[in-house]
């Protein structure tokens, strides 16, 4: 695949903006292309606000500048919003669903899981992906992280 | 969905309404501008301004008269809403999954008010969780818990009014069984007390006393019995006709309520929750009186007794329950985690089993064996806790149940020796006991029941409770002419994702459409809304200039004729297939009809004519002749608006032929939506309409479009391309 060589811009509205040459792109979007394995390599650089053509994959991150990497690192965040546990505060079940209260990177929060299938997926033997009535997802980095405690908590849904 | 939460009167002051403003929506925002969950932040939307308020202060103010092209953009575990505002495109809010659809009819009702109308949008979804409660909803309107034992009371009263005298039959049975139970250890104190332990025993009179028992004993068994049959026959009854009636409302209710759904979500309803009905009423609900009755008359009879030695007996009670209550829910934890290991481990054998191809043609076995020995051991290792739990703890709640007969006898016992109480007495005392704490153990077990009825009533409650969509023009029979307007019509089978935006179409009586564009792009959507399966969210749909939603269903589809891709064909013979469109119709209009479809031939060759037996386990036809039935079928039908989805896409070039020379003599005359991903079918169409990025995008004849150079000309030179590289 040809591969254009970008240089990134904060364009109106506070969004990613793409320049390659001539070309300008107003509207670019970051995609991650392993979200969960290495969220911050192999960033995929999609037009429009669809994430439509590929103009460019970004390697690794880090070999950006700084102000450059900044700019994806923004357009990321409006992208993805994956909250991880770091701490359980309690799980209560009831009749079918359980009842999370929980410490994320990005706050505190509740949700709600429906027990019956396949709503705790492992992502390997200690990361786990519990997705809420909602849809919405949570990740475990690492089980053996949390309090022998916590992890009793979890121990219905290992 | 509520899409007007209720503000805290701190938040409510931040906003200063105008005389003519009114509050349309307001929405959490609970993502902030750091990526991080917040709370007191809210989008709010009045008649002529949108307010942001973040943090619990008034962050933005908006006019809508500058904003356009309000959009909630759906993206990995967030969504956004964006708004044009004068020019420039802005974020305005962010929020969490929960949120998504919310904002994508607030998005809509911001674009409603833009565009210089005033009227709300509102949402028939339902809530995921009770917004009184917090409680998970079980996917119904009503949250169980929240609705509360008034409905749940009304709800059974409805559902067992047919069957008041069975019940009052097994409710006398159940006074039967509680009285028989109550008396025997009466008959037994007398025995002791007047017979055994006179100076001189009466054989008579103790014989008589074993009679009297005997005659106890073998009665409860019958009672029970009886009990037990008419209660099963009362269940199954029940949960019969539920079905039925289940299946009838299901049929129906639109397409949308069922692709709401989950899959499988529905057959649940109709299979699993009635089956919870009839098990309730086998198990509990036949013990449910007798129980209770049992229960008061046991504590009154031994507070008329010793009413000091009830009391003693009354103390490990609540211990008792309490223990049992936890131990109950330990063992459902425990085998919950089993079950679940239970499960891991046959969908990674069915896994390898499905896959055992790729397995073995990439040398994969070793590992694969390894993972399913992992699996293997882990559930293997929960079993054995959990047996060893059972083992250790079953045993030892039975001692405790007779917790309370060890108090009597030590109390009872030293009331005998003092003479205070008679040793027959005693021994009515303690068997009252023992049944005391035989139904508490029982009653323990209620509320996880009673629990799971009222969820599964609940649940079937909501599809009978649910209005079947209503035919306004219900007996209006009309004949359809053909002649279609789509004017403005906007759909999306998820609210935040719209299909179809704006879609503008007339359509004259007898002319040819063809349909063209990209997958995904909306062609089969416009033709799901022309067959009156979905109702527009937005403008309207009309056939010969009435409101589609306004003609009777019934005479409407009568007059429909659709092809679709992938024919299905019902178990039955062709001659049933055939027939479905009209079961009336005699033998020579179906033999004319299939001559017409080109089919005659090949039902000829079959073995059993149009005798044969197709559909599951019957005769495989091709796909070429399932499509021809088809045809058949919508000739038969004779219809005045024919609808063709890519109804010669899967098949070879000579049934092609069949097939479309069948079309051609179906069409004729008749208005006809077609949808071809081979552009060379639509040649004859007189007219064909591109769909892309949900809206029409070219309108033309072939020629026209051709000329226009625009996405139908690409389309049309890929196609031509790629045919003549595989014939070059």
């Amino acid at each position: 695949m040809e591969e254009k060589t970008l240089t990134y811009f904060e364009s109106s509205g506070g969004f990613l903006g793409a320049r390659s040459g001539e070309e300008e792109y107003t509207r670019v979007r970051a995609v991650r292309l392993f979200p969960f394995s290495d969220p911050d390599k192999y960033i995929s650089i999609r037009v429009g606000s669809e994430a439509g053509e590929e103009l460019a994959v970004i390697r690794d991150l880090t070999e950006l500048a700084p102000e450059q990497r900044e700019l994806i690192e923004h357009d990321l965040e409006l992208n993805y919003f994956m909250p991880v546990i770091n701490k359980i505060i309690s799980i209560k079940d009831e009749y079918g669903y359980a009842y999370f209260h929980v410490m994320t990177d990005k706050g505190e929060v509740k949700f709600t899981i429906n027990m019956g299938g396949t709503n705790v997926s492992k992502l390997s033997e200690t990361r786990l992906l519990i997705t809420d009535i909602n849809e919405n997802r949570f990740e475990i980095r690492d089980v053996r992280e949390l309090t022998p405690a916590e992890q009793r908590k979890l121990d219905l849904f290992l | 969905m509520i899409l007007n939460f209720e503000l805290t009167d701190d938040l409510r002051s931040l906003i200063t309404l105008t005389d003519k403003e009114e509050i349309y929506y307001s929405l959490p925002i609970d993502i902030d501008e750091r990526s991080r969950y917040t709370r007191d932040s809210f989008l709010v939307v009045s008649n002529t301004t949108i307010y942001v308020i973040m943090h619990g202060a008034l962050e933005r103010t908006l006019a809508i008269a500058d904003c356009s092209e309000a959009k909630s953009h759906a993206h990995v575990g967030q969504g956004l809403l964006t708004v044009n505002h004068k020019g420039v495109l802005t974020v305005l809010a962010r929020y969490t999954h929960g949120h998504m659809g919310r904002y994508a009819y607030v998005a809509r009702g911001i674009n409603i008010l833009a565009s210089g109308r005033t009227e709300h949008v509102e949402s028939n979804e339902y809530e995921a969780s009770c917004p009184k409660c917090g409680r998970a909803i079980p996917g119904t309107a009503r949250c169980p818990h929240c609705s509360g034992e008034n409905r749940f009371v009304s709800t059974v009263k409805r559902i067992a009014k047919p069957y008041i005298p069975q019940f009052i039959g097994i409710a006398v049975l159940m006074i039967l069984a509680s009285v028989t139970t109550l008396v025997n250890p009466a008959i037994q104190r007398h025995l002791v007390d007047n017979v055994l332990l006179e100076e001189e025993p009466s054989k008579t009179a103790a014989f008589l006393c074993l009679g009297g028992m005997f005659l106890m004993s073998a009665g409860i068994v019958f009672v029970n019995v009886a009990k037990s049959f008419y209660s099963t026959k009362l269940g199954a009854r029940i949960s019969m006709d539920m079905r039925n009636s289940l299946f009838d409302k299901l049929q129906k209710a639109p397409l949308s309520y069922i692709n709401d759904r989950r899959p499988g979500e529905l057959l649940n309803r109709v299979v699993q929750d009635t089956r919870v009905i009839r098990e309730f009423m086998e198990n509990s609900f036949c013990n449910l009186f007798t129980v209770a009755f049992i229960f008061v008359c046991d504590v009154i009879f031994m507070l008329s007794i010793n009413p000091k030695l009830a009391l003693l007996s009354f103390i490990p009670a609540p211990f008792v329950v309490m223990l049992m209550l936890a131990f109950r829910k330990s063992i459902h934890r425990r085998f919950h985690l089993q079950w679940h290991k239970n499960d891991d481990a046959s969908s990674n054998l069915q896994d390898v089993i499905s896959g055992m191809r790729v397995v073995k043609s990439y040398g994969n076995e070793k590992p694969e064996a390894a993972k399913f020995l992992k699996y293997s051991n882990e559930y293997c290792r929960v079993q054995t806790r959990n047996e060893c739990f059972w083992a250790i703890f079953n045993p030892m709640l039975s001692f405790l149940m007779g917790a309370g007969v060890f108090v009597v006898v030590y109390f009872g016992g030293r009331d005998v020796l003092l003479g205070d109480m008679t040793t027959g007495e005693l021994i009515q005392f303690m068997t009252y006991t023992t049944l005391l704490y035989q139904y508490l153990n029982w009653m323990t077990q209620l509320p996880r029941q009673l629990t799971a009825i009222i969820s599964s009533l609940e649940r079937i409650d909501d599809i009978l409770a649910f209005d079947r969509i209503p035919n306004h023009g219900e007996g209006v029979v009309k004949t359809i002419e053909g002649q279609v307007d789509f004017e403005k019509a906007t759909f999306g089978y998820r609210s935040y994702k719209p299909v179809l935006e704006g879609i503008d179409l007339h359509v004259r009586p007898g002319e040819k459409i063809g349909i063209v564009g990209p997958s995904g792009a909306g062609k089969s959507t416009l033709i799901n809304l022309l067959m009156g399966l979905y109702e527009a969210d937005d403008g309207v749909l009309m056939v010969d200039g009435t409101d589609i939603r306004t003609l009777d269903r019934k005479s409407f589809h009568s007059q429909l004729g659709v092809v679709l891709q992938e024919t299905f064909l019902f178990s039955g013979t062709i001659l049933e297939n055939i027939r479905f469109a009209r079961p009336d119709a005699t033998y020579e209009e179906v033999i004319a009809a299939a001559r017409t479809a080109n089919a005659h031939d090949f039902i000829c060759r079959t073995p059993g004519g149009y005798d044969t037996y197709v559909g599951e386990k019957g005769y495989n036809l091709s796909g070429g002749e399932r499509q021809r039935i088809a045809i058949a079928r919508a000739v038969l039908a004779n219809p005045s608006l024919l609808i063709l989805d890519e109804a010669t896409a899967s098949l070879d070039t000579e049934s092609e032929y069949l097939v479309q020379n069948a079309l051609s003599k179906l069409t004729k005359g008749k208005t006809t939506f077609a949808i071809a991903h081979r552009l060379s079918t639509l040649k004859d169409c007189d007219r064909l309409i591109v769909i892309d990025g949900h809206k029409i995008c070219e309108v033309g004849s072939h020629e026209e479009l051709i000329a226009a150079k625009g996405l139908y000309y690409e389309l049309l030179t890929a196609q031509l391309q790629m045919q003549r590289r595989r014939e070059g």
